[in-house]
């Protein structure tokens, strides 16, 4: 397996932070965002094939931010875009037809805005920021924006938020090593932190910098400072719950050896279940389980193996790494050299996801 | 030589055999009970200067809900949301229930992140930014560029 630069996408000024695939139907839609202060909404030509060369800067939105924008975000139904700024800000594009136009602006935050992240309903957003609190903000109708919490616990800098893809179950990850979920009360009166993963016991010893559920949001995957990644598992099915309605979330394995310098990035394709790290040696690496054994009962002697490592994948820190929504085979990377580049992987079988959730079964 | 019936008489020379070492503890003793009254004095002080902008802060935030309670009870759908108004209450539980009478109580400082985050919210929620001078501000020399 190996991967293909399908194109370079060049235009911002400085460092690329982050990307976001549009999800939703129609041809495919890639935002950026960068140090430059600036998104930049990237399109292939219609009916071309995503994965060829045909990709030109649609957009760039300057509008919402006086300070870099940290990280972009799509809603679910693909009409909103929100952005973490260093400005304290979030910022609201909506997308109307070809025309992209900036709708709302939060404050709140003390501090620089890390990370945003929309629920797989596009109902509420999460924030988080330097000033160490996670916020949670509801969309209401009209799209005004309410806050609905604010959040502490972190002792240190949160850098990233993201969302269980069917629950209303938060993940946090924190210059503070930690790994935080965070669920709403039974009586919905407020939300609390119903679980820390971190050292003494399993858990990362230096900054979290990123998590990324896979399709099925019994497992998610974290990158770190330590250079390892960790994935986390919830052995019980949705099921059964604990009695505030989360399931506990255990330490399954370490992904250690492949990395000599901090994983900033890391994304679990929800297509084709691979996962993608991107790091500050500049390379981009993918990773899949060992399946050879099928004797194996689900979580013993389970892990992780790398199948592939593109060397130089940027000319500096890969910042951040995303996966299609669709295309089994395409990835999107940010780095600090300032370019986008889009990906795709060729060769190799790919473990689609079919009935990858099925655990042993006698009959092969 | 001497054998151990003779250690409870004073050997003449004992004082200056052992000089330096009175010298050491004596300076120590004095340097220590020193030490003691300053702390003392510096202590007070800091708890002095501590239990006074805690107090200020908490009495901003009584103020502050006192004035929203007020408002909510004149006409209350007019800037408070639902949610809004569920927070103003909950912050005045928070109010209430904090153990500002007592320095020794351990949940002083983790309850008062709470108060200021629900502070935060409600302001949030109100869309209003209040700052006053006794705001604790963040360390401004963390990792700010990533």
């Amino acid at each position: 397996m190996s991967l293909r630069l399908v194109q370079e996408l060049a235009g911002h000024d400085d460092r690329v932070w982050s990307v976001a695939w549009r999800p939703g139907g129609g041809p495919s839609v890639l935002a950026s965002c960068s140090g430059d202060k600036t998104v930049r909404i990237w399109e292939h030509s219609p009916g071309a094939s995503p994965s060829s060369a045909t990709w030109v800067c649609k957009a760039v939105l300057d509008s919402a931010h006086t300070r870099t924008v940290r990280q972009c975000e799509w809603c679910p139904a693909g009409k909103l875009l929100a952005t973490a700024s260093f400005d304290s800000t979030l910022g609201m594009y909506e997308k109307i037809g070809t025309e992209i136009s900036f709708i709302a602006s939060f404050e709140g935050h003390e501090n620089e805005v890390k990370s945003v992240a929309w629920n797989s309903s596009g109902s509420l957003l999460a924030s988080c920021s330097r000033d160490k609190s996670v916020w949670i903000w509801e969309v209401l109708p009209g799209h005004e924006f309410e806050c609905v919490s604010v959040l502490n616990g972190h002792s240190q800098d949160v850098k990233m938020v993201t969302w269980h893809p069917s629950r209303d179950i938060l993940v946090s990850a924190s210059y503070d090593n930690s790994i935080k979920v965070w669920a709403e009360d039974i009586d919905g009166d407020d939300w609390r932190c119903v679980q820390t993963l971190a050292a003494p016991g399993r858990g990362h010893t230096s900054t979290v910098w990123g998590i990324s559920f896979n399709a099925t949001g019994d497992r998610m995957v974290s990158c770190s400072d330590d250079l390892t990644l960790m994935v986390w598992d919830t052995s019980a099915d949705c099921v059964s719950t604990s009695a505030d309605g989360v399931a506990p979330w255990k330490h399954l394995t370490t992904i250690s050896g492949y990395h000599d310098r901090t994983i900033f990035s890391v994304h679990w394709s929800r297509v084709n279940g691979l996962i993608a790290s991107g790091a500050g040696d500049d390379c981009i690496r993918v990773f899949d389980e060992l399946r050879d054994n099928v004797s194996t009962l689900p979580g013993e002697g389970l892990s992780y193996a790398m199948v592939l490592k593109q060397e130089k994948a940027h000319s500096s820190d890969v910042n951040c790494v995303r996966w299609h929504p669709k295309e089994p085979r395409l990835l999107a990377s940010a780095g600090d050299d300032g370019v986008v580049k889009i990906w795709e992987l060729v060769g190799g079988d790919l473990p689609l996801l079919s009935n990858e959730s099925l655990p042993y079964d006698p009959h092969g | 030589m001497r054998d151990r019936d003779d250690e409870e008489e004073e050997d003449i020379f004992d004082s200056v055999v052992n000089l330096e070492g009175s010298h050491l503890q004596q300076g120590f003793d004095d340097g220590f009970r020193d030490g003691v009254a300053a702390g003392k004095e510096e202590g007070r002080e800091v708890g002095l200067k501590t239990g006074f902008e805690l107090g200020e802060e908490i009495g901003f935030y009584r103020g502050c809900c006192d004035v929203w309670k007020a408002a909510i009870e004149k006409d209350a759908n007019a800037f408070f949301s639902a949610r809004a108004q569920r927070n103003v209450r909950q912050f005045d539980e928070q109010l209430i229930s904090y153990p500002l009478l007592n320095p020794q109580d351990e949940r002083l400082q983790d309850l008062v992140d709470t108060i200021r985050a629900k502070f935060r919210a409600i302001m949030s929620m109100l869309s209003i930014h209040l700052d006053y001078e006794g705001y604790p501000k963040p360390n401004l020399t963390d990792d700010a560029s990533f």
